[in-house]
């Protein structure tokens, strides 16, 4: 049902992509004439690093989408919550996208890795070299190829093979019936989140926070933890409300979508207050090696940053803030659908903000190519999810607490 | 406790469980009998709703108090560090409201919490002089009262009694002020 | 109300109790007569208080002269002590407001303890506060006064006036929201009294509260939006109190990660120190159905997962203050592992990150000796962590020559010992003299998980909603 609205999508993010390119090339020729770029790349800026860019910032984020559906359900496990029982199966479709990305991650590193990442640099680490850079060269314990390859290979291998085990559990316990299921779930759910208190902080330092090679904060993992868990929150109430309009999945009532609005606005919150913490920190110090990465975003680069900056900060805690508090608000399908697309565009220049200054500096913007590849990601997506989705019963039906979560009340 | 006038009369019926008050109260609505108020050592789940109350407007309260706490902190704030005596310290403008977040937010929660329990206990007439009007002590302990005032309803007192026993009331009382 | 309960889900509260058996059980040691147990410990903690106090008051006669503070290490255990008492004061709000958002129905049995122990424990840090002014009578100077002098207000850009603000705000909106908890169980007593005095006193203190169904609504509603508020109040003051360190340029205390990770180790010290009192508490009042091993599991989890956190964000700190490239930062690190002060940080990354971990074994998390032995551990090792943060950060000056040591004295050793006999006061006479089980609370839980029925295979739920009055004559 969806597969054919993504292959339409596709096929418009293609052609997107492809004239954004063309767009690319007159937009490089102007830049020459007045090239002043502060910092960035040492090699030469070639048009395909903003592609490059734009591949590697959707993988991310949608990386984080579809692992926070592992993450989402093994909390929901491990806090014995029964009321997220109903519409369980939807974060359960979404970690099926992780081996594409997986690839897409891997494959751009090896691709493209010398245009994103300035670390990969052999000449940093030569001593002899005019491009030697001590400060880094003493990260190259952590920050190189071999083991970063590795890494990152592990980080996608550990997520899916978790999944794969709590999504065979939740199939069978459909099948059979019992509580042994339940228990088995439970435990993977614990060990997941074990793996992934450390993989989550190590992937955001490997995925983006080595891009501003120089720059630092203890914070960052924790921040991007943030940033995708309320990401996925908001697509996990979009495609339940996507599948409620289709007659599917009326088992959820009001009641869940007053607990999913709940859920989008304390995570908001959360979201900002990890993001003030580490904002305020750095601001109130006002040490130069950690300043400099809001430098860059605020008043960088001629300024082009400053806007995203904003745009990060109103929908990611005024608009849902806002929108969100009242409950009201949060029962009504509409405005919950209003927030969470607010939410999940937020999020998407959260990331903009985290990447796009340290890959392609002055070269940044917004266009068609941006918006492209938005398109083919999001398509894929969501053919991934609904495909999955399709997969299996969507109530699974011999969920010990299923019954908790149908008589599931609040007002 | 302004809806009840000296000398009224009330009929008490008294039940033991809450699941069995909950549906009795639907019941004797049903009946045509205005329940007065139902008292009940814990808080149930939809009684309210049943017993046809409004929703409380609190929130509202809650807000307008955090509202206040906001602007009480950025007047503080502004007045004492960006007017009456600006100061440069750490490098940061004499008024940055960057800096501030902090004591808005506390103000703010401050504020609010304070004054919405302010407005709770006003609007349900609670104070430390307050005698509270027991019709039954029991229902501090394990029972539930309906309470019925024979002047609002035009059902003779008989009918009523029968109407309460038959939802399930173990026993009805007549309590007078 | 559906009383639906999952069959995986375990009984709340153990041996068929009835409304009727909740009120008897709690409200008997209030009414009583106190135990000899409870003489005997209010006695010690008087004396401890009694002693604790004469040498507060010496420490403001003579001076802070009498500490072990000298120029380089100018903050010691004063600040380790006020973090630490913050610290533990946070898990009663996080107890009653995040698990009353998340609806984590365990948290009934102990809330009203974990509460009351949050109020003793800001009250201590707060006395730290007031002990390290070494002048106390001029505390009003925090506050934002017109100064007699001119009109010289109280920085606002410093985070320890935002530690004024939060720490209050955070006092007296714990304080509303236990008192709030409190109404109806006071009326309950006031009902139950036998003695005019004590129904004059319960009765002024329960406000007049009746029960009514307009009352319990609003009740209940003013009861979540506080826990709303709570919840990123509970946040922001461990937050602030990381601040007082985190938004100075001193190495190992500069570091963003601060602000999450203090309030998740005040959360884990927090945990430890509900289950010391809890399991007091449950033996001396004989509580055990009501605060049952469940109970105890329950809050050994939320130990280990915060413990958990806590070791995540030290291995963070350590990493990144290597992949930082600041020799600074990096020394800092290495100096708190191998420097003069390594037991303590061994004693803390022992006690923090590893004794936690016992509870991943079931029967260790669900021995009571094991959790109380388990949690005193985690309290001394937060202490320690407060410790190595504030004074191994301090004692090596970016200036060589200015390097030092702490020592403790008497007075550092004794002024802490107050704070403990404060602390056990205040908590034993409110143990006395108020209901240490929130009475209206477990009632509404006790239906749907009282009494474990049988459970079909099924996943068909026990307890249906049942309307026939015979259900009660079933429950007994």
């Amino acid at each position: 049902m969806g597969l054919g609205a993504g292959v339409v999508l596709v096929a418009l993010g293609c052609f997107l992509a492809a004239s954004g390119g063309g767009h690319e090339t007159h937009e490089v020729a102007h830049a020459a004439g007045a090239e002043h770029a502060e910092g960035v790349a040492h090699h030469a800026y070639k048009w395909t690093n903003r592609l490059w860019a734009n591949v590697w910032l959707n993988a991310i984020y949608f990386t984080g989408a579809s692992v926070i559906g592992m993450f989402f359900m093994s909390y929901n496990y491990l806090a014995q919550a029964g009321w997220s029982v109903a519409f369980k199966r939807v974060p359960e479709a979404l970690p099926a996208y992780l081996p594409i990305m997986g690839i897409v991650v891997l494959a751009v590193f090896f691709l493209a890795g010398h245009d994103l990442f300035h670390w990969t640099n052999p000449a940093l680490y030569d001593t002899a070299s005019p491009e030697y850079d001590p400060i880094i060269a003493g990260k190259h314990g952590f920050l190189n190829t071999p083991f970063y390859v590795i890494r990152v290979a592990l980080y996608f291998v550990l997520w899916y093979v978790l999944w794969r085990m709590i999504r065979s559990y939740s199939l069978q316990e459909d099948l059979s019936g019992g509580t042994d299921y339940y228990y088995k779930s439970l435990r993977v759910g614990v060990i997941f989140l074990v793996v992934f208190a450390v993989t989550s902080s190590t992937s955001a330092w490997d995925f983006v926070m080595s891009i501003d090679t120089h720059w630092f904060s203890t914070m960052f993992g924790w921040y991007t933890l943030a940033s995708w868990h309320v990401t996925g929150l908001a697509i996990i109430t979009l495609t339940v409300l996507a599948l409620k309009e289709r007659g599917y999945l009326q088992i959820v009532t009001e009641s869940h979508l007053h607990d999913l609005g709940k859920f989008m606005f304390a995570f908001s919150i959360f979201w900002t207050y990890v993001w003030f913490a580490q904002f305020m920190l750095i601001y109130y110090a006002n040490l130069p090696e950690e300043t400099i990465h809001y430098r860059e975003i605020f008043s960088g680069f001629g300024g082009i940053y400053k806007a995203p900056f904003f745009i990060n900060l109103t929908l990611n805690f005024v608009f849902p803030f806002l929108v969100l508090m009242t409950t009201a608000a949060k029962r009504t399908g509409i405005i919950l659908k209003v927030a969470a697309w607010g939410i999940v565009i937020g999020h998407y220049f959260d990331f903009y903000v985290n990447i796009m200054p340290g890959t392609v500096g002055s070269h940044g913007g917004f266009g068609p190519m941006e918006f492209g590849m938005i398109l083919i990601f999001a398509s894929g997506f969501v053919w991934s999810v609904y495909s999955q989705l399709e997969k299996a019963n969507l109530v699974p039906k011999h969920h010990p607490m299923l019954e908790e979560s149908l008589h599931h009340d609040i007002n | 406790m302004s809806d009840v006038h000296s000398n009224s009369k009330f009929l008490v019926g008294i039940y033991d469980d809450d699941d069995v008050v909950l549906q009795a109260v639907k019941d004797v609505r049903k009946a045509g009998v205005k329940i007065h108020e139902v008292y009940s050592p814990f808080p149930i789940h939809g009684l309210d709703v049943a017993l046809g109350h409004p929703r409380t407007k609190l929130g509202i309260a809650a807000f307008l108090f955090g509202l206040t706490g906001t602007l009480t902190a950025i007047s503080l704030t502004f007045y004492t560090e960006g007017y009456d005596w600006p100061m440069i310290v750490g490098g940061k403008d004499s008024y940055s409201p960057i800096i501030y977040i902090p004591i808005f937010f506390e103000l703010t929660v401050l504020f609010s919490a304070l004054g919405m329990v302010a407005t709770f206990l006003l609007s349900n007439g609670l104070g430390p002089t307050v005698k509270p009007l027991m019709y039954d002590l029991r229902t501090t302990d394990n029972k539930f009262a309906m309470t019925i005032d024979m002047s609002k309803n035009d059902i003779g007192e008989g009918d009523i009694e029968s109407i309460l026993k038959r939802s399930g009331a173990a026993e009805v009382n007549i309590k007078q002020f | 109300m559906s009383h639906v309960t999952s069959a995986v889900r375990t009984p709340l509260v153990t041996g068929g109790k009835t409304y009727a058996d909740v009120t008897e059980d709690i409200s008997r040691q209030v009414e009583g007569k106190p135990t000899r147990e409870w003489t005997i410990a209010f006695t010690i903690a008087v004396v401890v208080l009694i002693y604790g106090a004469a040498c507060v008051f010496w420490t403001w006669w003579e001076g802070l002269g009498v500490w072990g503070l000298n120029k380089t290490v100018g903050w010691a255990w004063d600040i380790t002590n006020f973090v630490w008492w913050v610290g533990i004061g946070h898990a009663g709000t996080l107890i009653s407001a995040i698990l009353l958002l998340f609806r984590q129905k365990w948290r009934t049995a102990v809330n009203r303890a974990a509460e009351a122990m949050t109020i003793f424990a800001v009250i201590c840090a707060a006395s730290f506060i007031l002990m390290h002014m070494g002048r106390p009578w001029l505390a009003l100077w925090a506050l934002p006064l017109p100064n007699t002098f001119g009109s010289l207000w109280v920085n606002f850009k410093s985070p320890l006036v935002w530690d004024v603000f939060a720490i209050s705000t955070y006092f007296t909106v714990s304080l509303v929201f236990w008192y709030m908890g409190l109404l109806p169980d006071l009326a309950t007593i006031r009902d139950r009294a036998r003695s005019k005095v004590s129904r004059y006193i319960y009765g002024a203190f329960s406000l007049g509260w009746n029960g009514s169904a307009k009352t319990w609504a609003r009740y209940e509603y003013i009861s979540l939006i506080l826990a709303g508020l709570s919840t990123p109040l509970v946040l922001s003051v461990h937050t602030i109190v990381s601040f007082d360190f985190a938004t100075s340029v001193i190495p190992g205390w500069h570091t963003t990660i601060f602000p999450p990770y203090f309030v998740a180790g005040a959360i884990f010290s927090g945990f430890a120190m509900v289950q010391n009192l809890v399991l007091i508490i449950r033996v001396v009042f004989k509580l055990e159905d009501y605060i049952t091993v469940e109970h105890i599991e329950s809050m050994n989890k939320v130990i280990t997962l915060t413990g958990s956190i806590v070791g995540v964000a030290y291995l963070t700190e350590f990493f990144i203050a290597w992949y930082s490239g600041v020799e600074f930062e990096s020394y800092a690190f290495i100096n708190r592992a191998t420097g003069p002060y390594w037991w303590a940080y061994a004693a803390m990354m022992t006690c923090n990150v590893i004794s936690p971990q016992l509870f991943w074994s079931r029967a260790i998390r669900r021995s009571v000796v094991w959790t109380f032995t388990l949690s005193v551990i985690v309290n001394i090792g937060m202490w320690f962590e407060r410790f190595v943060i504030i004074v191994t950060s301090l004692h090596r000056d970016y200036l060589p020559s200015s390097w030092a040591m702490f020592h403790p004295t008497l007075f550092d050793i004794s002024d802490y010992i107050f704070s403990f006999g404060l602390f056990f006061t205040l908590f034993l006479l409110f143990s006395k003299f108020l209901p240490v089980v929130n009475m209206a609370e477990v009632k509404t839980v006790i239906k749907s998980s009282s009494e474990k029925l049988p459970a079909s295979v099924s996943g068909v739920a026990k307890g249906e909603r049942v309307t026939s009055p015979t259900f009660n004559k079933n429950i007994d």
